[in-house]
């Protein structure tokens, strides 16, 4: 395996934890909480004008004619593009991965010769108001001649008719690798388990959904883009790379977001399409995405079949574990990923876990299907690749008649660094830990009881167990070791103003997950100030810091490494002034509490706030040769990568006369190095464990036979409420990761990433009675109640099952 | 997801309401607007014009009749939700009513909006067919009344004319014994089933019983094979596990992505089972 080369930007300096720790309340509240914030729907600009799509009402079909004359002539419109009038301008955006197998291919901004899945842009029209558009999308005149849809993937795989002709054999994706004595381990085992798991289709469906606007200015080749995307930088780049508007000139603004999950860490056509239709027209345009389209042409999830596999010795040990995942990638990759972000990371990211597993072999593939592209949703892959493992770890634990509590502790690693068999290198993790916390927090020996106990009445409850590690702080190192090359690194801005107080700026646009807040915590902290004098602007502008996007659990790990770094550079200033004020030796200041001081000399400090006075106007206090200017700029990346982990435990009980899963209680441990802030932590377990709860149980999108999407409102695709969310008890647990700023490691995933294991662990613990085991989701009322239907004959299941 | 264009007139008169009906056949009324919103929003309904009925006097109130309670058509959801009047004399509203959506659109939605809209997953159409209820409306040809059996009559579908007005519900409160039973995933969710049963108690026996089913089916319907057996004699477990496999052998219901036919086949059987239960114990 390739390794990074060390570079400056990967060291962080030590820093004495003063806010970092501490439950600082988010100051993004106040603004958000009342209404305050500014979002793209909020943003009027003077003379805009409103786009809307012409989207595509079948599966798969060629188009024969389109014509938009009407369109044209309809009342308020300005503009009317097809297929046809866009190509002139881009052929589309590659989707592709540096993976083995990967067969890119190029979406067109709007559908060319055929429409490959229901919502497909066909056409756009751009006019006075949204009504109008809306209007005049009616009013499209097209034939078409409907083509064979490609639904199911393992059909789809298997050859047959082609879903996009760009994948003649319907693989957008296909692969594997072996590593370890795999075939001695399965020759040899006392036992095998394996399973077939499948995760549903879904929607990250954030509260606020897509928004784009675009404003040309003529005259000075200037183009202004307002996206709520999480990678406003890398849209930047886009813009210039496919659309050639001049790099210099061209801003990307993010706007308060209402929540990514990964669904905006794409580049969509309708992102390229607005700054193209904006220079045409000569006025500034606006599309706010609805709800529908959201639901229909935002990217999905998920969707997949894990087969996963363990040799199991005579000790009940796995000895090696098979993997072989098949996405449902939709109709194509979407850009600038791929299909690999879901069996690709399943099958190399997931298989091992926290288990001490010493040989692994997997395949991955990806089928084309005429459904829309499945894109990023918080977990990629590893929420597939954690499910399939963790609950095969649960029909192990069955099959060795052991507790899933001592299954796992039997497995566990237990010393570190630990390699797994691809050679990716744990350098620290407290998984053992974690198992034995859910344990002692659950009351092992009192569920059991009181399940029997239940039982005996006609009532089911089940704890279901889910141990995850997650990769975090998303980096050039994570990308190297995992066999990619993909470049990441970000900058922060540091400038202490002159009483002391200090303004941040970060390259990461935040989407709500806190980072003003926890970023003021970091450069609080090293500068020595309170977090009260911090603040701390999140990438709004592409023409402040940069950054790689808000992905991969990275937010706090590597906006945070910039801004220790920037902090760093300043507080040197700080403290070269301050040692010549306090005529002591530069290395001897200490800068803590708002103070300068000189270790080990008591009285002998000078509060920050003068120093900055002073520098800013006092040049009598200056040592010789000092350059005055207080704000600093610099880059990180984690020069490893880097694992948290942690686990769930899910008590549910079955309604057996409905079917319906009601969620009890769920225990969470957390470990994510150095917790910056805990109420900021505990936010993101408990949205990430109710997405979990969600994709588990309550949301599908739904195609029928014809490639029709059933699911278009929320109506009928059931996001979890507030009612449904159980009590939490969160443990903490810190190991600090060997080489971050401060020891912190990212978690924004981790509760989506193992919520479903749990979630199918303890529905399945609760059916244990009825002799069925369940592995696909959702768990929809009606599969459950199947399952229960040995009850609903009056005299209860057969306990000898 | 807007509207196409649809013209508005706000009239302020019950009679220039049935006017402006008469006048246009695709005319439409609107009343709270969240079933119908929706709809125009979606682009699956382009009525000419709407006629909204809000500031249309008298069409509020509920009034204690003695045998009955007079519901204005325009009365919402949350109204009903908090009148001592519907508390005392029609708790099965009362228990109903906290399972239609969520606060904000009970506080806009109406009660005749929703009875006129007939919609088959609506709490409304159940809960009145398994009272009995009378509807008053009003169009061109005068005033009638109409029996809550003869009203719903397929999804979405009323014997109400297009150019008439549903002015007000009236509801008999001698039903005593009653039950109110929902099964829905989340709370606000429309129900999978919906099951509403009514008696009057006499006699250590239920006289009268009618027992509606909602959601399940694709138009509200009573379930008289269920509502015979408990005719036959005193309530009893017995007679609930009867009623509950009757209620499964007599209704025909609808597969969707929420559930098929068996399953909600399944649902019935269970809600009726508790719905007599519960008028056991209140009868
Ligand atoms: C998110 C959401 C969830 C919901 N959940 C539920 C639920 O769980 N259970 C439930 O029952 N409902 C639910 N509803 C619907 C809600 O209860 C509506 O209030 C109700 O269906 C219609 O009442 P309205 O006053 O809004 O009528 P409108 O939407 O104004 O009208 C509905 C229809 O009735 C006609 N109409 C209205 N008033 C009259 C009248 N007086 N005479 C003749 N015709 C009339 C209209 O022309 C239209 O066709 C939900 C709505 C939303 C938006």
């Amino acid at each position: 395996m390739k390794k990074l080369d060390k570079h400056q930007h990967m060291s962080t300096p030590a820093v004495a934890a003063r806010s970092v720790g501490t439950r600082v309340l988010r100051s993004e509240d106040p603004r958000l909480l009342t209404g305050r914030g500014e979002f793209i729907a909020d943003i009027d600009l003077p003379r805009q004008l409103h786009v809307a799509f012409v989207r595509s009402p079948v599966a798969h079909a060629r188009i024969t004619n389109i014509d938009l004359s009407a369109i044209r002539d309809a009342d308020g419109v300005a503009l009317a593009w097809s297929g046809k009038d866009v190509a002139a301008f881009c052929e589309g955006l590659v989707g592709e991965m540096a993976v083995e197998g990967c067969v890119p291919t190029t979406m067109p901004l709007l559908a060319g010769d055929e429409v490959l899945y229901v919502g497909e842009p066909v056409a756009v029209v751009v006019a006075e108001s949204r009504y109008a558009a809306e209007d005049a999308c009616e009013l499209i005149d097209w034939d078409f001649e409907e083509l064979p849809a490609v639904i199911n993937m393992d059909a789809a795989a298997a050859g047959g008719p082609v879903a996009n002709p760009q994948l003649p054999d319907n693989l957008g994706l296909n692969g594997g690798a072996s590593f370890g004595d795999v075939s001695a381990a399965f020759d040899q085992a006392a036992q095998i388990v394996e399973g077939r798991f499948y995760t549903c289709r879904v929607s990250a469906a954030p509260m606020e959904t897509r928004g784009v606007i675009a404003d040309y200015e003529w005259a000075s080749k200037t183009l202004r883009l307002w996206s709520n995307t999480q990678m406003p930088h890398y849209l930047k780049y886009m813009l210039t790379a496919y659309l050639g508007f001049p790099e210099q000139s061209v801003e990307v603004i993010t706007p308060d977001t209402g929540g990514g999950f990964g669904m905006k860490a794409h580049v969509y056509p309708e992102e390229m399409l607005l700054p193209l239709l904006a220079r045409e027209v000569g006025r500034p345009v606006k599309w706010i995405e609805d709800r529908r389209e959201n639901l229909i042409a935002g990217a999905h999830a998920h969707e997949q079949y894990v087969d996963i596999a363990y040799a199991l010795d005579a000790e009940g040990k796995i000895t090696g574990v098979r993997t072989h995942a098949l996405g449902d990638g939709g109709a194509y990759h979407m850009p600038p990923w791929s299909m690999a972000v879901e069996p690709w990371c399943a099958v190399v990211m997931t298989p091992t876990g926290i288990y001490d597993v010493p040989a692994a072999e997997y395949t991955y593939k990806a089928a084309a299907t005429n459904k829309t592209p499945v894109g990023a949703y918080r977990g990629v892959g590893y929420m597939a690749g954690t499910f399939a493992r963790e609950c095969l770890a649960d029909d192990a634990a069955r099959a060795l008649g052991m507790s899933p509590f001592d299954f796992r502790r039997h497995n566990v690693v237990r010393e570190f660094p630990w390699t797994n068999p691809q050679g990716i290198v744990y350098q620290e993790g407290s998984w053992r830990q974690t198992i034995d916390a859910l344990e002692e927090m659950v009351d092992y020996p009192a569920f059991l009881h009181r399940q029997a106990q239940l039982r005996e009445q006609g009532r089911y409850i089940g704890l279901g167990l889910s141990c995850f590690v997650e990769s975090s702080g998303e980096s050039s190192a994570t990308s190297l070791e995992h066999g990619l090359g993909d470049v990441y690194h970000d900058t922060a801005t540091v400038r202490l103003n002159p009483n002391g107080t200090a303004n941040v700026t970060i390259g990461l646009s935040a989407q709500g997950q806190g980072l003003a807040t926890t970023m003021a915590q970091m450069a609080a902290d090293t500068l020595g100030i309170k977090v009260e004098d911090v603040s701390v602007q999140t990438a709004r502008s592409t023409d402040h810091a940069y950054g790689s996007g808000t992905i991969g659990s990275r937010g706090a790990v590597v906006a945070g490494g910039a801004v220790a770094r920037a902090a760093d550079v300043v507080r040197e200033k700080v403290r070269q002034v301050a040692a010549h004020m306090l005529e002591a030796a530069t290395d001897d200041i200490e800068l803590v509490d708002g103070l300068a001081s000189v270790k080990g000399v008591s009285d002998a400090s000078v509060s920050i706030a003068d120093v900055a006075t002073a520098i800013y106007f006092d040049l009598d206090s200056w040592p010789k040769d000092f350059e005055p200017s207080l704000e600093a700029t610099q880059a990180y990346d984690p020069s490893q990568a880097m694992f948290s982990n942690g686990g769930h435990a899910i008590l549910v009980e079955l309604e057996a006369e409905t079917g319906f899963v009601r969620f009890e209680k769920i225990y969470s441990v957390e470990d994510c190095g150095t917790v910056i802030n805990p109420n900021i932590v505990e936010g993101q377990i408990r949205g990430g464990v109710l997405q979990g709860i969600g994709a588990s149980v309550f949301e599908e999108l739904a195609y029928d036979e014809s490639g029709q999407i059933l699911t278009t409102t929320f109506l009928d695709y059931g996001l979890p409420t507030m009612d449904v969310a159980p009590p939490f008890e969160i443990h903490h647990l810190e190991t600090p990761s060997s080489h971050s700023a401060s020891g912190v490691k990212g978690m924004g995933e981790s509760g989506l990433i193992a919520a479903p294991a749990a979630v199918l662990n303890a529905v399945n613990d609760a059916l244990s009675p009825f002799g069925v085991v369940l592995r696909d989701l959702p768990l929809t009322p009606e599969k459950v109640l199947d399952a229960m239907s040995v009850a609903t004959t009056a005299s209860g299941p057969d306990e000898g099952l | 997801m807007k509207p196409p264009k649809f013209r508005y007139v706000a009239p302020r008169t019950l009679d220039e309401a049935v006017e402006h009906l008469a006048a246009d056949p695709d005319a439409k009324v609107l009343s709270g607007g969240q079933s119908l919103m929706p709809l125009l929003a979606m682009r699956l309904a382009a009525p000419s014009i709407l006629v909204d009925l809000q500031h249309v006097p008298g069409l509020d109130g509920i009034e204690d009749q003695g045998s009955s309670v007079l519901i204005g058509a325009g009365v919402t959801h949350r109204e009903i939700e908090r009148s001592d009047v519907i508390a005392q004399r029609l708790p099965i509203l009362s228990s109903a009513v906290v399972h239609i959506a969520h606060p904000q659109i009970r506080s806009r939605g109406t009660f005749g909006g929703s009875t006129a809209h007939a919609d088959p997953s609506g709490e409304w159409p159940t809960v009145l067919l398994a009272l009995g209820a009378t509807m008053h409306a009003v169009g061109p040809r005068g005033r009638r009344t109409i029996e809550a059996d003869d009203f719903f009559v397929g999804p979405f579908t009323s014997t109400l004319d297009e150019d008439e007005i549903l002015t007000h519900v009236s509801v008999p409160t001698t039903r005593t014994a009653w039950s109110f039973q929902e099964a829905a995933v989340k709370r606000g969710d429309y129900g999978l089933a919906l099951v509403a049963a009514t008696g009057i108690p006499r006699d250590g026996q239920l006289a009268e019983a009618r027992v509606s089913v909602g959601a399940a089916v694709g138009s509200v319907r009573r379930l008289t094979d269920v509502e015979r057996l408990l005719s036959r004699g005193p309530v009893t477990d017995a007679l609930a596990e009867e009623a509950a496999l009757t209620a499964a052998a007599s209704v025909d219901p609808i597969s969707d992505i929420h559930g098929n036919s068996e399953y909600r086949r399944k649902l019935v059987a269970s809600l009726v089972r508790r719905a007599v239960l519960e008028l056991k114990n209140g009868a």
